[in-house]
């Protein structure tokens, strides 16, 4: 008798299921979207980064044949929107920043809409301003929100330990100033929405949230919509990165537009304005204090930040939530303290941008470690190993490392890039000593990181809801919360019930872009999408496949136990005969005396706790860690850096789809490396000065170095198969690496960023 | 501005007869032209005229001594003609990390020259060849034509001495000798896809047993692409020794004018024509 | 009102007039009159290539070329470039080697990918770098898009085939 092996399709290169829309240009993007009489709609923007708005006329812009509705605040609730419920869409009293709505336009095309706009007068009288957060907290700066007279609109404290008794165990006590930019996500899509209101004032949003159904909710008072009138449908999204998780002005203006006009409303931004106008990266100015006992041994870590809000209040705020996970529990550190004050001025304000503040927390504490490393005259890797954590380990913040791969992580990259070795060498010849004269100097560095990866709780629930059905020829359809940005969660989610249920992929549907038939899902964001939408599905997909085996076990009169499914059949467990085809099993369900469809449902909520009141607890089901190995080349004469070669080494607990996991590592690192080398968005007193590609640097083709990726396969025991989630984790550590590198190579060590090739020199040549 | 016509002309003659009122905007790739007009950069005027489909003006020819391009030849023409890279390696050089695949595919030497951008690649190695531009007009119903040298050809930023009626329609200069060597180096924070933060051209030609450099210019480092008439002269008929070189190099500097933008500082720009220069020179020694 | 112009020309291979303002770019005339929306704005500039198409077999960036120029010309969308017996083997790549994410600049990167294809050379990985110096992506970190055009380079129609069945 032949055994039949069971085939597996986790860990399989499977190919993206949204691919073939994408390489054909058969996917539709907002940008792409067009309903019958539908109306193009421009945002009048402040001209003023702080001003009162005297005065707005919108008359003349009115009467231009071709425009059908003009609003202004006036024209809306006047409800604020964003995390921190302080922006109006439209402003009225004042503007605090140079993006600021104040007036838009519908009409029949852009060109009209746009004339319309330079039609409208609006008179301002000039307020003092503040763009260094440090000034905004002087006693007599200009306020930005009346309701926040000091401009602090969030603190946060964190403590664990005794920072006093861990300076006292200290052989080696430093302490840094590190300071952070803007940068910014630069979706290729830019952003925009279509809205339309049906003869019941129903609203359907072609939206590109991440977070649809918080959306509805979110939106809902902004717009004065009751949220079960809200119908959200995502087209395919051109980039997300965290850009898209909260409410920005130009979707309920956009709505609002389509309500006054009664006809659809399609809104989408210039490059210019997606520079302009869309969220950054919070800039961070953080002082860090760090001791190591002579043996290596960390003992505390003492953290002062200041946090650049910009005018209104969006997730950049909370990014301290994700920071001092870093700080607390990125290596063994019994005492730590943690304050940040998050400032308004008016700058451009900041969003989630993958990693969530963990970019500028590793990039100051990691700096640190290898500071202490050479202050105790340890090397690098040996001093992180002393501290890295195993797994069992519960971090005094709380956090429990049910898998922990951070030692292999760093064992594995530090192996496979030769880096002792390098550190070593490269440490006296950049010194000038031992030869290599020339201008180009090599160095090697080594970060780690630590991030969420089973999802993070911090609303009341974490989960995602799955509904799967299967059609009577054995085609499945999942119906999944789970938002897919390109990140390629469609495909995982697939994979998970092909799997479950012995299809091929090809017998598998996901929809996953329109409320009004997906279940709940908190969104796209802290790398959760495999581990919650993946266990989710996971669990639907079994319950399908115990409906079936139980109904194939009757009718075949041998025990489930006995039967498993496969390619398509239902087959001998132990030796993989087929026995019944599943289309047929089905079938003879639709048709039984007491006939029933196989459709199942699954609500998952991950076993992690929201943090308690001093922000202490598990709050993700699943950890990821992840050491980079950056190896470069300074040209000390023009200050030019080029990375050589990355060599990563991820705890990624179990890589499902290999092309998936790859990409998501290989994008990261590119995204990494423009946060260290080549991205700055130049905001002068409140103007940014480079909005444009052609001088935003992202990282082109020819830049991209070797990449040398290990997966360490921990198995998470909360993880779908053992996965964890590991979509932020690759551009979280890069930076960090790379000042390290340039400290191996030059002996000059960074503490801001990004080390472009003026700002490389400037140091190098001591020029201020 | 309103536009009152527009003319995709197919000869020289009917292109510089359309000019004769001036009054016209040209485009031939339209890589510049198009992006200047959206931002507003550029203004429109009453006469559109795409200048593409006009014969005869895009290729590379060798005549005698004399190497031709048309101004209509694009980029990506020059990268890859085997003529250029005999002769003028260096105009390939600088074609290479001209923009982009796609705009080097459009864009045109003459649309190039005319834009003139302080930072035009391909303006710094025909100014080491002392190519000379022949611009065409039409003198009441009769072809006329002037030759003015490259380096009297920028006057300002966006600015030549092209009047409203005259086009630019040749790029000519005499096949460099043998012993010619000469290197170019655009200083951008990528391999192209980049506007030059600094460039630096140098060539020279061997005399009496002796190579010598003979000519060096700058992109980017003052309002137009520029030759380097002090460096120039440190050098004339000497020995590329590092000492001279070094002296070339901080000649070099004071050379130029940058001014500080958004690509880098003045101070910066005056530190990479210095070490741009000191590599240059190294190379072609 | 801008001055309009009727102009005649080839997309994937079917002849069409349109009359467009002679000021607007080929990219707005391929997108929002013709409706190929598959070619994708994303700068505007020529910075970003995702409007990536070819003219008369050479790729350009759509944003910077003047519709009117199109007259006379033969233009490939990606609209043409799916084949009646499926897809290219360079798009077929793309799914296969994950080169798609979000998938914004793919159409761009499948233009430029096949133009570079077209020129029949040999490439070396640092060659293909280059020659999608001018198409930005912000997901991918280019890797699988160079491995996708490396592989459409080096593959025979042997081994498509082949690929096919598996």
């Amino acid at each position: 008798m032949t055994v039949i092996e069971k085939q597996t399709l986790i860990g399989k290169a499977i190919p993206k299921l949204d691919g073939p829309k994408k390489v054909t240009g058969e996917a539709r993007y907002v940008q792409d979207i067009e309903l019958p009489r539908m109306l193009f709609a421009k945002i009048l923007r402040s001209s003023r980064v702080h001003a009162r708005i005297v005065r707005i006329d919108t008359s003349a812009a009115r009467k231009l044949p071709g425009v059908h509705a003009v609003i202004t605040a006036a024209d809306t609730p006047g409800v604020p929107l964003g995390h921190g419920k302080d922006n109006p869409p439209l402003k009225s009293d004042k503007v605090r920043s140079l993006r600021d709505e104040v007036a838009a336009v519908a009409a029949e095309s852009e060109d009209i809409a746009e004339r319309a706009l330079s039609l409208i007068e609006v008179d301002y009288e000039d307020l003092p301003a503040v763009f260094d957060p440090n000034a905004a907290l002087l006693d007599d700066a200009p306020v930005i929100h009346e309701s926040h007279p000091d401009n602090i609109p969030f603190t946060y404290e964190y403590s664990q330990g005794d920072v006093g008794q861990g300076e006292r165990d200290s052989d080696v006590v430093i302490e840094d100033k590190f300071t952070l930019h803007f940068v910014t996500h630069c979706c290729m899509g830019v952003s925009g929405a279509v809205a339309q209101f049906d003869a019941d004032d129903n609203l359907t949003v072609y939206s590109q949230t991440q977070v649809p159904f918080l959306y509805k909710k979110d939106i809902a008072p902004i717009i004065d919509v009751p949220p079960e009138k809200i119908r959200v449908i995502q087209p395919s999204i051109g980039g997300g990165f965290g850009s898209k998780l909260d409410i920005y002005p130009f979707e309920p203006i956009c709505i609002l537009l389509a309500r006054a006009t009664r006809r659809p409303v399609k809104l989408t931004f210039t490059r210019e304005e997606e520079f302009l106008a869309s969220p950054t990266r919070q800039p961070v100015e953080l002082t860090l204090r760090s001791g190591v006992k002579k043996d290596g041994t960390l003992t505390f870590r003492d953290v002062a930040t200041v946090h650049d809000n910009g005018a209104y209040t969006s997730w950049g705020a909370t990014t301290p939530f994700v920071i001092m996970q870093t700080i607390s529990s990125l290596y063994r550190v019994p005492h730590c303290s943690y304050r940040t004050t998050v400032v308004y001025t008016n700058n451009p304000y900041s969003g989630s941008f993958r990693g969530f503040g963990n970019l500028q927390a590793t990039f100051a504490v990691e700096s640190h470690m290898d500071k202490l490393a050479e202050a105790v005259a340890m090397d690098p890797l040996a001093f992180r190993l002393q501290n890295a954590q195993q797994p069992g380990e519960t971090t005094p913040q709380g956090m429990v490392f049910r898998s922990c791969g951070l030692a292999e992580c760093l064992t594995t990259a530090a192996e496979r890039s030769g880096f002792v070795e390098k550190h070593a060498r490269y440490s006296r010849y950049g010194r000038g000593q031992n030869g290599q004269g020339g201008p180009v100097k090599r160095g090697v560095g080594i970060a780690s990181l630590l991030h969420v990866g089973g999802g993070a709780k911090i609303y009341r629930s974490d989960g995602c809801g799955t509904m799967l059905k299967i059609d009577d020829y054995g085609h499945v359809t999942v119906l999944t919360g789970a938002s897919e940005i390109g990140q390629g969660s469609e495909t995982v989610i697939a994979q998970f019930v092909a799997e479950e249920l012995g299809l091929p992929i090809s017998s598998i549907s996901v929809v996953n872009d329109d409320s009004e038939l997906t279940p709940w899902d908190v969104g796209v964001h802290a790398s959760r999408t495999t581990f919650i939408a993946g266990n989710s599905a996971q669990r639907a997909a079994r319950k399908a496949r115990e409906k079936l085996l139980a109904a194939a076990a009757t009718k075949l009169e041998l025990s489930a136990e006995e039967l498993d499914l496969r390619e398509g059949n239902v087959t001998r467990a132990d030796t993989g005969e087929a026995l019944l085809e599943l289309p047929r099993l089905i079938r003879s369900l639709h048709f039984a005396k007491k006939s029933e469809v196989v459709m199942t449902a699954e609500y998952y909520e991950p076993p992690s706790v929201p943090q308690d009141k001093e922000f202490k607890g598990d709050v993700s089901a699943s950890y990821a860690f992840g050491t980079q190995v950056v190896e470069l080349e300074v040209d000390t004469e023009t200050g030019v850096i080029r990375i050589v070669k990355v060599t990563a080494a991820h705890d990624v607990g179990r890589v499902i789809n290999s092309l998936g996991i790859q990409g998501q590592i290989e994008g990261g690192v590119a995204m990494g490396m423009g946060y260290a080398i080549s991205e700055h968005l130049l905001v002068d007193e409140g103007v940014i000065q480079n909005p444009c590609f052609r001088d935003y640097k992202l990282v082109t083709a020819p830049e991209m170095p070797e990449i040398d990726m290990h997966f360490i396969e921990t198995l998470d025991p909360e993880g779908p198969s053992g996965a964890k989630g590991v979509g932020e984790a690759p551009a979280i550590c890069i930076a960090a690496a790379v000042v390290n590198a340039v400290y191996n190579a030059t002996g000059t060590r960074f503490d801001s960023l990004p080390l472009t090739p003026e700002r490389v020199l400037r140091r190098l040549k001591n020029h201020a | 501005m309103t536009i009152e016509q527009y003319a995709a002309p197919e000869t020289l003659d009917e292109l510089t007869r359309l000019l004769s009122g001036g009054n016209a905007l040209i485009f031939a790739g339209g890589t510049d032209v198009m992006p200047q007009t959206r931002a507003g950069a550029r203004q429109f005027q009453p006469y559109l005229i795409n200048a593409s489909r006009v014969a005869g003006l895009r290729g590379i020819s060798r005549e005698g001594a004399r190497i031709r391009i048309g101004a209509l030849t694009t980029v990506t023409d020059i990268l890859e003609s085997n003529l250029l890279s005999e002769h003028v390696p260096v105009l390939v050089e600088a074609a290479d990390c001209f923009a982009s695949g796609q705009v080097r595919n459009t864009a045109t030497l003459g649309g190039n020259l005319c834009n003139a951008s302080p930072a035009a690649d391909l303006a710094i190695p025909l100014l080491l060849v002392d190519a000379e531009l022949e611009l065409s007009s039409n003198d009441n119903g009769a072809p006329s034509r002037r030759v003015v040298p490259i380096s009297d050809f920028f006057v300002a930023p966006g600015k030549t001495v092209l009047k409203p009626t005259e086009i630019l329609t040749r790029v000519i200069f005499d096949a460099p000798p043998s012993g010619f060597r000469a290197r170019f180096i655009k200083f951008g924070t990528r391999p192209a896809l980049d506007i030059a933060v600094v460039s630096v051209g140098v060539a020279g030609a061997t005399a009496n047993m002796v190579f010598a450099i003979t000519r060096v210019a700058f992109g980017a480092a003052a309002p137009t692409p520029i030759r380097g008439k002090k460096t120039e002269e440190l050098l004339e008929g000497r020995l590329l020794v590092d000492d001279t070189i070094l002296a070339a190099s901080s000649a070099a500097q004071k050379d130029v004018s940058p001014i500080s933008d958004v690509r880098g500082s003045a101070w910066y720009r005056r530190e990479l024509v210095r070490t741009l220069t000191e590599r240059a020179l190294h190379d072609v020694a | 009102m801008s001055l309009e112009k009727e102009i005649h020309f080839r997309v994937n291979g079917n002849l069409t007039s349109v009359e467009v303002p002679v000021t607007m770019n080929a990219l707005a005339m391929i997108r929002d009159r013709l409706k190929l929306t598959g070619t994708k704005r994303g700068c505007e500039e020529g910075e970003c290539g995702s409007c990536t198409i070819l003219v008369d077999g050479v790729s350009v960036n759509a944003c910077l070329m003047f519709a009117v120029d199109c007259d006379g010309r033969d233009l490939t969308t990606i609209e043409g470039i799916r084949t009646a017996e499926g897809l290219s083997p360079l798009q077929k790549l793309f799914v296969e080697e994950w080169a798609v994410q979000c998938g914004f600049c793919t159409p761009g990167m499948v233009m430029q990918g096949t133009y570079l294809l077209s020129q029949n050379r040999e490439m070396s990985v640092e060659d293909i770098k280059r020659g999608i110096e001018g198409n930005l992506c912000r997901c991918t970190g280019y890797k699988k898009v160079i491995a996708a055009i490396a592989g459409a380079l080096h593959a025979t129609p042997r081994r498509g085939e082949e690929k096919e069945d598996s």
